[in-house]
């Protein structure tokens, strides 16, 4: 569809373009302000970015004066695993699922959509005494089990749709050379799946990294908080420390933001959940 | 067995064990609670009771005007996330300076952690100090709007804020359809003399449809079982407890009311809601083959 | 001789607590193993005290803890939780057989806690010489079981003023919208209030509850049940209706944290609010007074705000030495010194009648005032039917606020609602 618009559609376009640019992009903006008044207040009826006499004071106390650095630091252990699980598991899962048939596939490719229907709120008891009995409960193991199966079924999905586009001509090939199935799928296809691959590992890391339901009913020892855990402690039942809370937030987001940013090229090739076949 | 069947389920058994692990367990339970009598006054010695507690959630009312509020709240989300997600793909999908930069802050909704844009927007909505009223009074000159106080404008800001969080993925999963439509295409119907608004009907729609069928499948259960927002937004279904959808009065019902068994036994008829429409959404679209 | 058993009891619990592990990243190995071993359960763990405390009164209690730890050699923390985050994950924990062991919060979370048998009974747990010490209300029994011990009363509503715009609190109703009236008003003519008589929180009943009782009616009687579809309760949202709809002196949309916002800019002249927002208040710089919620002049009778403890309960799961310890630590975090250190910082009446003979708070106004007010209050029952009546009364009373439903149909829905969710609470 690549032949050149009239110069009236391009404007309009951009136009149109724009008012979403602002549409996405102002919400954000506004932890940014809130983040940078003075004093914990979230009220103000000025609709400026840079609020009047914008401080980093927020930004000073969240890491010289709270835990900060720990909640930090535990969040990217507990996404860090979940990240290599989700890419290790879903990696084979998916390819098994799209190459080989056998029996129970079907099965196993429909039960991966029946998970996401369950209510997750109603599986918070049972899974905090599943951990128990195992001994994980209050570990980040528990955590990093918990969350791995939260984002297993959609990385096998995209997985399995992005395997279905790469020709089996290509292990077949292999195969002649003298490749076994295995080197096979990992000299041949895992590399050529790396947009799938950096897909699911987006996704596994943002199920762990700002997960809050979960983590409050798993953990309970302090040392042992990740970020939303700890951003929650900066709210009581009456007033808030909204500046604590916004610049936290903020830098919670920033990571996630990074990511995608840097990741956007892959992830318009990558995210094939089902694949055009023209 | 053959070897290859060996190798795929090592391949595929990891990943189905911890599934099987987190998931199967808690579900079980759950039909077992759906079947009993928990509740504040039997807490600890619970005891089977039977269908009773279906039998409460299908003859209180509180049931279907929930699911009709759930089906609008999904149906109009959904609605907007595709039609705008796949608007400004379309958009996007050209040699276009700076396309890069605009596709990357088209993503930072879905980037953001859902819980900080969730409490960000209901602060947006605020009818004295929030943004929407203050952008409403002095660049539209409009009259504010008390978004928080009634039931059904806190269901309109719940809807704005799902949209906004919304519409990124679907933009996304359109323009990887979009670009492996092969230009062959195009060039052969302008050849034949087709129209951009031919061209977008007969070739760039049905050849997303494969794209896009799973995607609405997963967008649909998502949207359909999306606490956070509705939480969130509307502080746990204020004003009036008017604001739910069926996850939102399953939460409450359980950790707020101590009625576990018909949490238990509502959770298991959202999920028979979602598995009947799964099926036959799939099946009627044809979307099977590229789901499976 | 406590501290001996204190020292004893710590023995048998000690244990050996690595301490925080070193942010080594070295090897993937050395990883795992840390991500998997970073605490042991809780059963051998700290002592935890789930609260739902203001962040003043978590610093006073985390120094507590680090004394009562130092001199047991035990590591004691505290997690804060809103109440209602606090509830389910409490549940969800002792029903698991785990959770803290203590839990702290209002006095009416005994009645869940103690119909679901989640909480220990204490009656025979703890010394007869030190549960002299407390006011009876300071002691929270139901169905002849002590389940809570407080370290403060009060958590009751008053009249919050500010004195460069009211220089005399209203002492009756008709007072308070007179004065409101002349204060409510749009200074640059756009069509908005830019001023507000009166503001406070319209989304929780808690806060119409001083009006209800003003009006001569209460949420429920002796045995539990709602008495909600009285003449009393529609008159009370008569009233609230009127401030708001015929006197609009009340802002259109007010939560707590905007009715909050609104004294602390001086663009509200009152607010109906509790001990928990006068530090934040006074460091605003508002010159703020407090006073009795005024008296009803229809009835004539005073506005009953809600009145009720603060305190701890023990988790039913606990067992031997560690139930001793948790027990002195109980002792120890409602203790005359810890009382003492929380009255003086957050201005709130101690539960140890002892401890209001220190000078400092027997001169406090504040807590004079709010001792006054709790004595027209009425005390907040226990039995967790109170529960079904909040969220009974809370979307009628939201409804009334927002105009669509009349205070009568309003007042029959809140008893209608009441009954419904306790019978399916008791089902």
């Amino acid at each position: 569809m690549h032949h050149k618009d009239p110069p009236w559609m391009t404007v309009a376009i951009y136009a149109v373009l724009l008012i979403f640019v602002a549409f996405s992009v102002y919400p954000v903006l506004r932890v940014v302000t809130v983040s940078l008044r003075p004093g914990d207040q979230l009220h103000s009826r000025s609709l400026s970015i840079i609020p009047e006499h914008a401080t980093f004071a927020s930004y000073v106390t969240l890491f010289t004066k709270t835990n900060f650095l720990r909640w930090l630091m535990n969040s990217a252990i507990v996404s860090f695993f979940v990240t290599l699980v989700g890419v290790c598991l879903a990696s084979t899962a998916g390819y098994s699922i799209s190459r080989f048939s056998f029996p129970g596939r079907r099965a196993a490719m429909i039960s991966l959509i029946t998970t996401q229907m369950f209510p997750a709120t109603m599986l918070l008891l049972p899974m905090f005494l599943l951990l128990r009995s195992l001994h994980l409960w209050n570990t980040f193991g528990g955590l990093i089990i918990i969350y791995s199966a939260t984002a297993l079924p959609f990385c096998i999905w995209t997985m399995k749709g992005y395997y279905d586009t790469i020709p089996s001509s290509l292990e077949e090939a292999a195969a002649i050379d003298g490749c076994g199935p295995v080197s096979a799928f990992r000299l041949v296809v895992l590399p050529l799946a790396l947009p799938a691959l950096v897909i699911t590992a987006l996704f596994s890391f943002m199920a762990a990294w700002s997960e809050y339901l979960v983590a409050a009913v798993v953990l309970s020892d302090k040392r042992l908080y990740t970020l939303p855990l700890g951003l929650k402690q900066f709210q009581s039942n009456f007033s808030t420390e909204w500046g604590l809370y916004s610049a936290g937030a903020l830098i919670v987001a920033i990571p996630v933001m990074v990511l995608f940013l840097s990741l956007s090229k892959w992830l318009v090739g990558g995210l094939t959940l089902g694949s055009v076949k023209g | 067995m053959t070897r290859e069947q060996r190798i795929a389920y090592a391949f595929a058994f990891p990943a189905l064990a911890i599934l099987g692990l987190v998931v199967l367990f808690p579900f079980g339970y759950n039909v077992v609670i759906s079947l009993s009598n928990m509740g504040m006054k039997h807490f600890w010695n619970w005891r089977i009771t039977g269908f009773q507690q279906y039998w409460s959630v299908f003859s209180e009312g509180i049931f279907y005007s929930t699911l009709a509020k759930t089906l609008i709240w999904t149906a109009i989300n959904v609605f907007f996330h595709v039609v705008i997600g796949v608007s400004l793909a379309l958009l996007l999908n050209r040699p276009l300076p700076g396309r890069a930069v605009i596709r990357t802050l088209l993503v930072l909704p879905w980037a953001v952690p859902q819980y900080i844009t969730a409490l960000t927007w209901r602060g947006m909505f605020h009818y004295e100090y929030g943004a929407v009223n203050l952008v409403l009074d002095r660049v539209f000159g409009l009259q504010g709007v008390a978004w928080l106080s009634q039931p059904v404008s806190t269901f309109a800001a719940c809807l704005i804020t799902n949209i906004w969080l919304g519409f990124p993925f679907m933009m996304i999963v359109a323009l990887g359809g979009l670009q492996s439509i092969p230009a062959e295409l195009y060039e052969a119907a302008v050849v034949d003399g087709a129209s951009r608004w031919q061209r977008l009907w007969r070739i760039t729609i049905p050849l997303l449809r494969p794209v896009l069928v799973p995607a609405i499948s997963l967008g649909v259960i998502w949207t359909f079982n999306n606490f956070n927002v509705i939480w969130l937004v509307s502080n746990g279904g204020r004003p009036s407890d008017q604001v739910h959808i069926l996850v939102s009065y399953v939460y409450r019902a359980a950790f707020n009311l101590y009625r576990f068994g018909y949490a238990a036994a509502l959770s298991m008829v959202i999920f028979g809601i979602l598995l009947l429409f799964s099926i036959r959404f799939i099946k009627g679209t044809k979307g099977t083959e590229a789901v499976y | 001789m406590i501290a001996e058993k204190v020292a004893t009891s710590c023995r048998v619990v000690e244990r050996s607590n690595a301490g925080p592990i070193p942010p080594r990243m070295g090897a993937l190995v050395a990883m795992v193993v840390m991500a998997l071993m970073a605490c042991s359960p809780q059963g051998t763990g700290d002592l935890v005290v789930w609260n739902t405390m203001r962040p003043e009164g978590r610093a006073i209690l985390d120094s507590l803890l680090t004394e009562f730890g130092a001199a047991c050699g035990v590591r004691c923390s505290q997690i804060y939780y809103e109440p209602e985050e606090l509830r389910s994950n409490y549940q969800i924990a002792s029903l698991g057989g785990s959770g803290p062991d203590l839990v702290y919060g209002p006095g009416d979370q005994v009645g869940p806690f103690s119909e679901m048998e989640l909480v220990a009974t204490l009656e025979s747990l703890l010394p007869p010489q030190f549960l002299e010490g407390f006011t009876p209300e300071g002691l929270v029994w139901r169905k002849g079981h002590l389940y809570q011990i407080s370290d403060q009363i009060g958590n009751h509503l008053h009249l919050v003023y500010n004195r460069a715009l009211v220089p005399e609190p209203p002492q009756d109703t008709d007072t308070m919208i007179e004065i409101a009236r002349r204060l409510t008003r749009d200074e640059d003519g756009d069509g908005r209030m830019d001023y507000y008589g009166l503001a406070w929180n319209f989304e929780e009943p808690f806060f119409f509850v001083p009006f209800l009782g003003g009006f001569g009616g209460w949420v429920m009687d002796e045995a539990a049940r709602p008495t909600l579809d009285t003449p009393a309760t529609v008159d009370a949202f008569q009233f609230m209706y009127d401030l708001k709809f015929t006197h609009r002196v009340l802002p259109p949309e007010s939560d707590y944290d905007t009715a909050d916002a609104l004294f602390k800019e001086g663009r509200a002249a009152m607010i109906i609010n509790g001990p928990w927002s006068w530090a934040s208040y006074l460091n605003k710089g508002i010159d703020m007074g407090l006073a009795l919620i005024p008296k009803v002049n229809a009835t004539g009778l005073w506005a009953t705000p809600m009145v009720s403890t603060l305190g701890y309960s023990v988790n039913v799961n606990l067992r031997g030495p560690r139930l001793q310890l948790v027990l002195q630590l109980l002792q120890y975090l409602t203790s005359d010194d810890a009382q003492r250190a929380y009255a003086r910082t957050m201005r709130t009446i101690p539960s140890r009648p002892a401890v209001l003979e220190d000078p400092v708070l027997a001169a406090d106004a504040l807590i004079g005032m709010s001792a006054a007010q709790a004595k027209v209050g009425r005390p907040m029952p226990v039995d967790p039917e109170l529960r079904a009546v909040w969220d009974a009364l809370r979307p009628n009373y939201q409804s009334v606020l927002n105009g669509t439903k009349s205070p009568a149909q309003a007042a029959r829905d809140s008893q209608a609602d009441a009954l419904k969710a306790i019978a399916e609470m008791n089902q």
